[in-house]
């Protein structure tokens, strides 16, 4: 299935957007422990994501074409 | 439900004083209004380890800043008893002395117009996907952190 990742803030220092296809991410659970593995340097940040435009609170099921934005803690203002 | 029309806020750039002051022209003609009351966010020079904050460069998820920007306001007019309520944010760079967030409301007497634009100050900071990337005269750079 095709995700599309868009970052912001420092985490686009090390995480660009990109789609990518992959197999076996079905929840926001897995797709955070893909990340963290495939990116190191967000184990170290607080970060949120939104799944659709929707921020994710709990594990949240994800369905193919996906966009899930990757947020570290917000400093508007 | 209500219907939803999403406002913009974002400006590119600082907000110009003169901005601002054409913005509280413009109540003139809202009689009803006995009181105003406004926030203005600006950006500090701060000192980090003896390098100066020369701007900060903003940048958001604006849809969905926008969307929970929209959640903010039916529920600021919800609590209190509003005439209007006016918010815009920077994007881009903005520089040190320069105005970032201006907050604008209004109402009959001024309790209400005070306690909502502190609320949605404190509310818009921590909820909206906003982030500003501090820049240092010598161009080098820090992700700010709001406290």
């Amino acid at each position: 299935m095709e995700i599309e990742i868009i970052s912001f803030g420092q985490i686009t220092e090390f995480i660009n957007n990109q789609k990518i296809e992959v197999d076996g991410i079905a929840d926001t659970d897995a797709f955070k422990q893909y990340l963290e593995d495939r990116f190191p340097a967000l184990k170290g940040i607080k970060y949120k994501l939104a799944l659709n435009k929707n921020i994710v609170q709990q594990n949240t099921e994800i369905l193919n074409q996906a966009t899930i934005a990757i947020m570290p803690p917000f400093s508007g203002g | 439900m209500s219907e939803k029309k999403i406002k913009n806020i974002f400006v590119d750039g600082p907000i110009a004083p003169a901005f601002i002051a054409d913005s509280i022209a413009k109540h003139k003609s809202k009689t009803a209004i006995g009181g105003h009351s406004i926030f203005m966010g600006q950006v500090r020079k701060d000192e980090i380890d003896s390098k100066f904050v020369a701007a900060i460069d903003y940048t958001a998820y604006e849809d969905l800043a926008l969307e929970k920007m929209h959640q903010i306001r039916e529920d600021i007019f919800e609590k209190y008893p509003l005439n209007c309520m006016h918010i815009y944010h920077s994007l881009g760079r903005v520089k040190a002395g320069e105005i970032c967030l201006f907050v604008f409301t209004s109402s009959a007497h001024r309790k209400p117009a005070i306690a909502a634009c502190s609320e949605v100050v404190d509310r818009l900071k921590a909820e909206l996907p906003i982030w500003g990337k501090e820049i240092f005269e010598d161009e080098t750079h820090q992700w700010k952190e709001n406290i």
